[in-house]
């Protein structure tokens, strides 16, 4: 598992207060019980805690997939370096 | 019990300055929404897009010494409160002024002099403040202008429901209306929120639409902004009638609930049963409604949320309704949202055309009902809802009909 990945899902567990190997890269936000502005307040944890923006596009709270969004997250950080 | 008629209307929205014009652009089918212009673009993450008044001088409609006390959301009420008051043709003179309520919902109030001075305070560390910056940002600020620009000392306050403040406002002042307690009332909702702070604290909310507004459509991605005002003139139908007014429509009915679920996410029940008592309120069958200006804000959940409720209320009628959203148009404003889509419910009944809904690109499965996509329709329209459910799970409906 990526460290990324790894940070991720510890911050989704926390924030959603549910077991950590509950959540696996096919999960959805939906599935993991997360709705509503739970699911944007781990959006906004993910980008406080990787100092990125993520784009709406990239964060479908219905069926975007936990997977998905570390690609998201993985995409905007190499942006991120890349611009140095 | 006592019936109320609508006597007068103002507006000031993206699509103009003053109801006809408005109504115009509503037929039409023209929309207000483009790039705003008063913040700085870089500044915002999304699509920085809203719909913004245009080519609006405060000083064409206000003397020095009021414009020094007015924050834009109060120069908007004040701006529709006097198109809505001259039209009534009612004065305010005599007994009339104690028994006239006046009631503003308003979403956030004075936003552009709040954030001014908190820029001033915590950006520029400017350690004086201007005096007047409580009387322009305090929420009741448009009810108070217009009760003293006017002379109306009956009952004046305002209220706050989110995007349904407008439809409680009016629904208060209704139910003060057939209490005896007044004869008239001078009612709407106003805001102007295009401000750096609050867009970026919508944005922050993942609800702003990064291209436009599209109601019901495949693809519609949220809501977009936009500010103004709508008032509305009622007052019994005995006295409109004593006094020859010309008679616009009549208010027949109001309902109001309140989820009690999610702080965001809206109910399919909540709104069906503020639907429902607004029907039941005015007396109306489902089927004797011909059009419903919808909430309709854009988002996923909204129009879905919606489309339910319709059909939870209206049965197999639902599909003979034609349903429309004008947000796409003066965009999502707020606190004034309700009031200027009355005024489309009440162009419709009075001209037999409905505001379209535009940028609807093709149908969504969850959205299965008549949205008027794109064109107005010409059809005659005898009864009508305009639905506000807002954030906070707040629900508020209005009923009206042709005037008697």
């Amino acid at each position: 598992m990526s460290t990324v990945q790894q940070e991720t899902f510890d911050i989704i567990a926390k924030q959603a207060k549910i077991e950590l190997d509950t959540i696996t890269p096919e999960s959805t936000l939906k599935d993991l019980g997360i709705a509503s502005l739970d699911a944007i307040e781990v959006i906004f944890d993910l980008e406080e805690h990787f100092d990125i923006n993520l784009p709406n596009e990239d964060t479908d709270m219905e069926n975007g997939t936990v997977g998905l969004l570390v690609e998201a997250i993985e995409r905007q950080l190499a942006q991120k370096n890349a611009q140095g | 019990m006592r019936r109320i008629v609508i006597t007068g209307m103002g507006g000031i929205c993206a699509l103009g300055h003053d109801v006809p014009t408005i109504w115009k652009g509503m037929t039409e089918g023209r929309s207000g929404i483009g790039p705003i212009s008063r913040i700085e673009p870089g500044q915002l993450r999304g699509g920085g897009i809203a719909a913004e008044i245009k080519d609006f001088d405060p000083t064409v409609h206000f003397d020095e010494s009021r414009l020094a006390l007015l924050d834009p959301i109060s120069q908007y009420a004040l701006v529709a409160a006097r198109e809505a008051i001259a039209q009534s043709g009612l004065r305010f003179d005599g007994e009339r002024a104690a028994r006239t309520a006046v009631v503003v919902g308003v979403g956030v109030a004075g936003e552009e002099t709040r954030e001014g001075l908190y820029r001033k305070l915590y950006a520029e560390k400017v350690g004086r403040f201007h005096p007047l910056g409580i009387v322009r940002i305090m929420t009741n600020a448009p009810a108070s202008q217009i009760s003293m620009v006017h002379g109306i000392t009956g009952p004046t306050f305002a209220v706050a429901s989110a995007c349904a403040s407008s439809n409680h406002a009016i629904s208060q002042a209704a139910l003060m209306i057939r209490a005896g307690m007044v004869d008239a009332a001078v009612v709407g909702g106003a805001e102007a929120c295009i401000t750096l702070g609050l867009m970026r604290a919508w944005e922050a909310m993942r609800v702003l639409a990064p291209d436009t507004c599209r109601p019901f459509s495949s693809g519609r991605r949220g809501l977009v902004l936009g500010e103004g005002a709508g008032m509305l003139v009622l007052e019994t139908l005995a006295s409109a009638q004593a006094r020859g007014a010309e008679i616009l429509c009549e208010l027949a009915g109001v309902g109001m609930s309140a989820d009690a679920g999610d702080i965001a996410a809206p109910s399919d029940g909540g709104a069906a049963a503020a639907m429902g008592m607004a029907l039941r309120d005015a007396g109306l069958a489902p089927e004797e409604i011909g059009y419903i200006n919808a909430h309709g804000t854009g988002t996923v959940a909204n129009d879905s949320t919606e489309t339910r409720a319709i059909h939870q209320v209206f049965g197999t009628h639902a599909r003979q309704l034609a349903i429309s959203s004008t947000k796409p148009m003066h965009g999502h404003v707020l606190g004034g949202g309700g009031a200027l889509e009355l005024l489309a419910a009440i162009g419709t009944i009075r001209h037999g055309v409905v505001p379209p809904t535009l940028n609807y690109l093709g149908p969504d499965p969850a959205c299965d009902l008549d949205y008027v996509p794109n064109e107005a329709r010409e059809t005659k329209v005898d009864a009508a809802l305009s639905n506000s459910f807002a954030f906070g799970g707040l629900n508020a409906v209005v009923a009206i009909r042709r005037a008697p």
